[in-house]
């Protein structure tokens, strides 16, 4: 008897970060990694304390599905407060498991088989089989063509009749981009033309490093059809609490509701409790975090430039995403060689889609000392290939 | 004092051996900039000295260190206040901190001996004895748990997973 699975799952391609993470994960030795995807921070105190006072006090049930009133009420605020995004705190805001199940359900919320959705990359990685999964096709955009940004111009050639979303993810992982308020205007005045969806990734927007955070949620007539996803992950150090949030249209968050109270049912309410001291009281921590972060960027990508690695200065989040095209090697033989011979881990660019080749993305959110020693090891590397 | 000497003050303050470019780089200015500031904050007494945070348990395997907070009343001299005899105990080498504070007590100060009975002696031989002293109180310290700003024993925060989309 042959037991049959998923033919969806079936189809969906293997994570091209899987093998690479698999030989890094079971190496001895003295690994320098610029391969991870969180903050270098613990929680901060205050934020842990409240979690660990909550399960003191006996708080170990469930929540409603939405989430719990006071986190909504706050992120109301906080949005209000930061971004000037006015969502209802009762019908347009929705407590996920992080992001990551946002990204999902909000996907299984829109799309039908056939449908298009238009993916500029290279990108984190989630995306296209989230896509794939419901039957939906990814139509994807290289931005590499223009220095990460995605261009309008090739957005508009890309839609069809079948076009029901975009996906933007901005400050981008892995190249740390920020989509400017020109593109967004743009690219919003088309989702208004051609009738499709704005999916829009903040998760790094508090990790922004210019004055204002560009934002095409709150344009003009953008409401309806806009889509924010954000969480507590990256801004507050929070990636192992699970806790994101969805704002949206009062129809869109009822029928992402519809999948997340049966398939979640709610998110832990340790972590919904921690995140409303986040919003009340780690703004202090969060700017220190920030401002190391800068100063970390500023030294790493002014090094990488030095030792012959073209990196383009990013505008936000915690990656550089440095050429490695000089080098002749593909971005996988690159990152491969570069961890058997001297032991610093890279992610290749080209696990982050199209445009991502050539490239590889370093995280620096990593301690100075091993910055320092990465770019040593890395430089040596490139010297002993001459 | 401008955004960035504070900016440099709190480079230092995590890493007093930092050095000039890396800093110039990490603030975005040039090293000569971060040089002359330096040099300004330092004359200015702002930067009163670069030192480091020991965890003394381990030099006291070898070398013995103690320390003790100790608090002090005090009848204050007429027009001088507190300030003589503040000059008085801080001179001591072996007192390391100093303060003025409210309530019960004067001063509290911190200070290092040998041992025990070499801290007793000071706060007999040298404090109590000093003119104008009425009191102190004398608590020994056990164990060292955080000194500016930095825990003794940091926590661990290197499980996060080596490669991570």
């Amino acid at each position: 008897m042959k037991y049959e699975f998923s033919k969806a799952v079936e189809n969906l391609a293997p994570s091209g970060i899987r093998a690479f993470f698999d030989l890094v994960m079971n190496s001895d030795g003295d690994v320098i990694s610029l391969g991870v995807g969180e903050p270098d921070f613990a929680t901060p105190w205050n934020i842990r304390e409240e979690a660990i006072y909550a399960l003191e006090r006996g708080m170990t049930s469930y929540t409603s599905n939405m989430g719990l009133s006071e986190l909504r009420r706050h992120i109301s605020e906080y949005l209000k407060k930061i971004f000037k995004y006015s969502y209802d705190r009762h019908t347009e805001i929705l407590i996920t498991n992080g992001v990551s199940e946002g990204v999902d359900i909000v996907f299984r919320s829109l799309l039908n088989p056939g449908d298009e959705v238009i993916l500029p990359e290279p990108v984190y990685v989630c995306y296209r089989p989230l896509i794939e999964l419901c039957g939906a096709k990814v139509v994807s955009i290289d931005t590499s063509l223009s220095d990460f940004i995605p261009d309008p111009k090739a957005i508009a050639n890309a839609i069809t009749k079948k076009t029901k979303a975009i996906v933007l993810c901005s400050p981008s992982n892995p190249t740390g981009a920020v989509i400017p308020q020109s593109v967004l205007n743009q690219i919003a005045d088309l989702s208004k033309k051609h009738g499709f969806w704005v999916l829009s990734d903040e998760i790094y927007a508090e990790l922004t490093y210019e004055d204002n955070y560009p934002k095409i949620a709150n344009l003009p007539g953008m409401k309806d059809h806009t889509i924010v996803l954000n969480g507590f992950s990256k801004a507050f150090a929070m990636t192992g609490f699970r806790l994101g949030y969805i704002c949206a249209p009062k129809a869109l968050i009822e029928r992402a509701n519809k999948i997340h109270q049966y398939a979640a049912l709610c998110a832990p309410i340790l972590s919904q409790v921690a995140g409303v001291e986040a919003l009340k009281g780690g703004r202090t921590e969060l700017d220190v975090m920030k401002r190391s972060y800068l100063a970390r960027r500023n030294w790493f990508v002014k090094q990488l430039n030095k030792i012959g690695l073209p990196t383009v200065l990013p505008s936000g989040a915690f990656y550089c995403f440095p050429s490695i095209k000089e080098t002749g090697l593909s971005s996988e033989e690159f990152a491969l060689q570069l961890f058997k011979s001297n032991s610093v881990a890279v992610v290749p660019g080209s696990v982050f889609g199209a445009g991502g080749e050539g490239f590889v993305r370093c995280c620096y959110a990593s301690s100075m000392d091993d910055l320092k020693e990465a770019v040593v090891r890395i430089e040596d590397f490139l010297k002993k290939r001459k | 004092m401008t955004s960035l000497e504070k900016q440099v003050l709190q480079v230092l303050k995590e890493n007093a051996r930092q050095s000039d470019e890396t800093i110039a780089e990490m603030l975005n200015t040039t090293p000569q900039k971060v040089k002359s500031l330096i040099k300004k904050l330092e004359k200015n007494n702002t930067i009163i000295q670069y030192t480091t945070v020991i965890n003394e348990r381990k030099l006291a395997q070898d070398f013995g260190e103690v320390r003790a907070l100790i608090e002090i009343r005090v009848k204050p001299e007429k027009r001088h206040g507190f300030e003589a005899i503040a000059r008085r105990i801080a001179k001591h080498s072996n007192v390391i901190e100093h303060y003025l504070t409210s309530g019960n007590y004067d001063f509290l100060i911190v200070v290092t001996g040998e041992s025990m009975m070499d801290i007793s002696s000071f706060v007999s031989d040298r404090l109590a004895s000093i003119e104008n002293i009425v009191s102190t109180s004398t608590h020994f310290i056990m164990k060292k748990y955080k000194e500016n700003g930095v825990l003794v024993q940091s926590e661990e925060n290197k499980d996060r997973l080596v490669i991570t989309p």
